[in-house]
């Protein structure tokens, strides 16, 4: 007998603050990404959240995939409008916590000076960033989050151009000159370390920063079932790496066990093709520059594992019977 | 539908009316229970992913009583059986096959230690009784199978004791004389089974009266009759035949005297011949084999029939073994053996596709020889049996459990000409039982469930910690003697961390992965084990297709298939 769905969703042994029937693609590590972190933060918060991808396949009119109240922003005001729900929250005497949700345009571009002026008032609300690396809502262009040398609409490859010419902007650096309590860097190939930080942020009175890599398998042109290993490779070689901050000083971060060549993480993707085109000295030279930044993130950082740890970038994906893993 | 004005807001989780799951293009996530390798690689027909499965909840008994479903003698066979699970372990490809040998034979110590007691019942009393010639592995295994099927089994052994093969073949450095006593006998002493020994097919029983008298009739006599051996015509005049010799060293502890001894053939007999001698003072042991060593590029068709480790340790030992050639000629002075000429040869296939043996001229060496044993396998020994044998060597049934052309009455074991190791006749016992349940009640076979087997590409080696596999203590070469086992045991904490290893091929694991990593929530978690054996049901109204909770299962149970 089959059972009984709609009962059996009630049930679930987890808060559930992103509902099913969102139209988010096929794959989609953004859709990912927020049903875990409003698994972290739920149930008692709200949310403000910023136009983007996340914003449109979760509020088709007149529905809503949402559990949580919940509130549509502009592009570039999501943390203010954040701060105003705070604000009333206080006046209030509540102690419902505010999550600002955006994507990495409206964070790392056109949201960029409201964030920052949310976390100098030192506002009670924690701030979670998608990074899917371009703006994919309107159709693939670049941002100040795409890495250097990948393809989008805006940033070509071809005769004239290895794809974008400018490098990944530093977020954390910059959120990390704020000296907020926590700022963090996750993944949703590391669920449980995403949720540890969610966590980790909500005990905590003032802002709070997350940024989590979430791959998009229409926008960086890889097969929808390969959003957890391109996300995973992305943390073994270097490129994403994942960092804790504390006061703008890193405090911890997830030590690499088995580093991976960055072409490991670049071949699964179509936006990375070019760089794979027999023949074209060019293609080399990028791939070794990618190398270079990957390099330079685990010098950086520490992020060479000196011995096995269980929170590495291997033991944090251990499964076991019954659970405990993922 | 809730109808809302523009500008108002919308109701949580509104979203559930609109059914993404018609956007699947590409195919649906499905739960295959498929078979893990080691389970269709046992000749036994045990489930070790089922019974690893228990052990990793740390239920010892439990994971016993699983394993016991199918083999009664684990103890016996964790020590004896070539383990073809461990050569299918997918777990070869990464870091190492799984020991399973090392657990099983741990299991079934447990259960002898702490008389943990078999999962069966005593028949009624009027069940139908069953004979079964033979207390040999396969005998052995089809009374205890038989028991399980509610059946009454009656043996009848030609030898004082029970054991077959196992008691006259296998040396006690390999299966100690205590274990195989406590194991059998604790299977012996099970409500409903009843042994006669020392009553011999065609001299104390007749085949006919077993027939007319009992409502079914197994045969599992063994081999016991050597194939004739010459080297073009020659004999030696005192040749002693491998399995002979090796009963005559159980019964008296001796063998003939001999300095160098050549040993013909390419089985675990042989090898343990040659280790006896060794061991009992034989200056030089040569095995002379017709197939290859194992080595990178060995075909598995020619590789020697002999566990792995007994291989090594003979080696270690200082047996010497010359593949890939045979004996070309005796150098006799009288009757004695005085050398042998060995030459190369190999097995190639020929125009009809049949293999044929092609020695190579030129390569022709003679070695010092003054004992000769041939090791080149048995027949079924004809008495009693002459009605079904009709000169051949073996019972030869018809198919896999074991008819034979009289009403009611099976083959099983080495004496079918088809199998070779202790496992496969407890596996025919299985068989051989469940085919006489479903004649004996007149009532369809249930359906097979056929499993496909799953394929190491099809799990996802991220999630399995990198170990090594678990070595057992071995006895140094120079303290080897008789009696003295030689693999010891690995004990509670090994064997526990050595189940752990195992990657639960086409099972369920529990591990959450599908459920947390579903964009679309539309993997729901039960409480309840479902049908198919798991903790999760997919949500299909939801689910998009895209394909992640497959590619994340660690253990290849969830595998994306077409539409129906």
């Amino acid at each position: 007998m089959a059972p009984d769905m709609n009962k059996l969703r009630d049930e679930q042994p987890r808060f559930c603050g992103l509902e099913s029937g969102h139209r988010a693609c096929q794959g989609c590590g953004e859709a990912l990404a927020a049903r875990l972190v409003m698994e972290g933060a739920g149930p008692d918060v709200m949310v403000a959240n910023a136009t983007g991808c996340l914003e449109v396949f979760t509020t088709a009119w007149p529905q809503s995939s949402w559990q949580v109240p919940w509130m549509h922003s502009l592009f570039e005001n999501a943390p203010a409008i954040a701060s105003g729900m705070d604000a009333a929250m206080k006046a209030k005497g509540k102690n419902t916590k505010v999550l600002a949700f955006g994507g990495d345009g409206s964070t790392y571009d056109i949201g960029f000076q409201a964030l920052s002026g949310m976390l100098e008032r030192h506002h009670n609300i924690l701030y979670v960033c998608y990074d899917n690396e371009a703006y994919m809502n309107t159709g693939i262009q670049r941002s100040s989050s795409t890495p250097h040398a990948a393809a989008t609409t805006t940033s070509p490859a071809g005769k004239e151009s290895m794809g974008k010419r400018h490098l990944k902007k530093d977020m954390l650096s910059i959120i990390a000159a704020h000296h907020i309590p926590f700022a963090a860097s996750a993944s949703v190939a590391y669920p449980a370390d995403l949720q540890r930080k969610v966590r980790y942020a909500m005990g905590i009175e003032g802002p709070t920063f997350l940024v989590v890599h979430s791959p998009c398998p229409l926008g960086w042109k890889h097969d929808s079932a390969a959003t957890i290993e391109v996300a995973r490779r992305a943390v073994e070689c270097g490129l994403f790496p994942l960092v804790e901050l504390e006061r703008g000083t890193v405090a911890n971060v997830m030590p690499i066990r088995n580093r991976r060549p960055v072409v490991d993480y670049l071949s699964l993707q179509g936006r990375f093709g070019h760089l794979f085109k027999a023949g074209d000295p060019r293609a080399e030279e990028e791939r070794d520059h990618l190398q270079a930044l990957a390099d330079y993130n685990i010098e950086t950082y520490g992020l060479s594992g000196q011995t096995d740890d269980n929170l590495d970038t291997t033991g944090a994906g251990i499964v076991r019977r019954g659970g405990g893993g993922a | 539908m809730t109808q809302l004005t523009r500008g108002a807001f919308a109701l949580p989780g509104t979203s559930l009316d609109f059914k993404t799951g018609n956007w699947r293009s590409t195919g649906k996530p499905v739960h295959v229970h498929a078979a893990a390798p080691c389970h269709s690689a046992c000749p036994a027909g045990e489930d070790q992913q089922a019974w690893l499965a228990y052990m990793q909840q740390g239920q010892a008994e439990a994971a016993w009583r699983e394993l016991v479903a199918a083999n009664p003698l684990p103890a016996i066979t964790g020590r004896v059986c070539p383990h073809p699970c461990e050569t299918a372990c997918n777990r070869s490809t990464t870091d190492g096959a799984l020991a399973i040998h090392n657990i099983e034979r741990w299991l079934g110590d447990e259960a002898i230690k702490h008389n943990w007691a078999y999962p069966v019942a005593a028949p009624a009393d009027d069940a139908p009784e069953v004979a079964i010639i033979g207390a040999g592995p396969g005998g052995l295994s089809a009374a205890y199978h038989c028991l399980r099927n509610g059946l009454k089994p009656v043996i009848f052994e030609a030898s004082p004791e029970a054991g077959g093969l196992l008691r006259s073949a296998i040396p006690a450095t390999r299966l100690p004389r205590d274990v195989l006593d406590a194991e059998v006998s604790r299977l012996l002493a099970l409500e409903g089974l009843t042994l006669h020994s020392s009553k011999r097919l065609g001299r104390d029983v007749y085949l006919d009266q077993l027939q007319k008298q009992y409502a079914a009739v197994i045969l599992s006599p063994g081999c016991q009759a050597a194939w004739d051996w010459d080297v073009r015509g020659a004999v030696p005049g005192d040749l002693h035949e491998g399995l002979h010799l090796l009963k005559e060293f159980m019964d008296h502890g001796a063998f003939p005297e001999a300095k160098n001894v050549v040993v013909h053939g390419g089985g675990n007999t042989a090898i343990d011949i040659c280790r006896l001698l060794k061991r009992s003072g034989a200056m030089r042991v040569t095995l002379v084999t017709a197939s290859g060593l194992p080595g990178p590029d060995t075909d598995p068709a020619d590789l020697i029939n002999v566990v792995p480790r007994e291989l090594t340790e003979a080696l270690e030992e200082g047996i010497e073994i010359i593949d890939h050639a045979t004996i070309n000629r005796l150098i006799l002075r009288g009757s004695q053996t005085t050398g042998v000429e060995i030459a190369s040869l190999r097995k190639i296939r020929g125009v009809d596709g049949r293999k044929r043996r092609v020695t190579f001229e030129g390569t022709e060496r003679i070695i010092e020889a003054d004992m000769v044993v041939p090791c080149i396998g048995e027949k079924v020994d004809p008495e009693g049996l002459e009605s079904l044998m009709n000169g051949r060597a073996y019972l030869a049934p018809t198919d896999d459990a074991g008819h034979l052309a009289n009403a009611h009455t099976y083959a099983l074991g080495d004496a079918r000409g088809d199998r070779g190791t202790v496992a496969g006749a407890i596996g025919d016992g299985l068989k051989a039982v469940a085919a006489i349940a479903v004649d004996l009640a007149a009532v369809q076979s249930a359906a097979q469930e056929i499993r496909p087997e799953l394929p190491a590409e099809k799990l996802n080696p991220v999630y399995f910690e990198v170990s090594s596999r678990t070595l057992a203590p071995t006895l140094p070469v120079a303290e080897r003697d008789f009696e003295t086992e030689i693999e010891g045991d690995i004990g509670r904490t090994a064997a526990m961390a050595e189940a752990a290893r195992c990657m639960s091929c086409g099972n369920c694991l529990a591990c959450d992965n599908c459920w947390t990593l579903c964009p679309d929530n539309a993997v729901l978690k039960t409480q309840a084990v479902t049908a198919d054996g798991s903790h999760y049901v997919f949500d299909l109204d939801y689910c998009k297709g895209c394909g992640i909770c497959a590619a994340e299962c660690p253990s290849g149970f969830i595998q994306m298939a077409a539409e129906d």
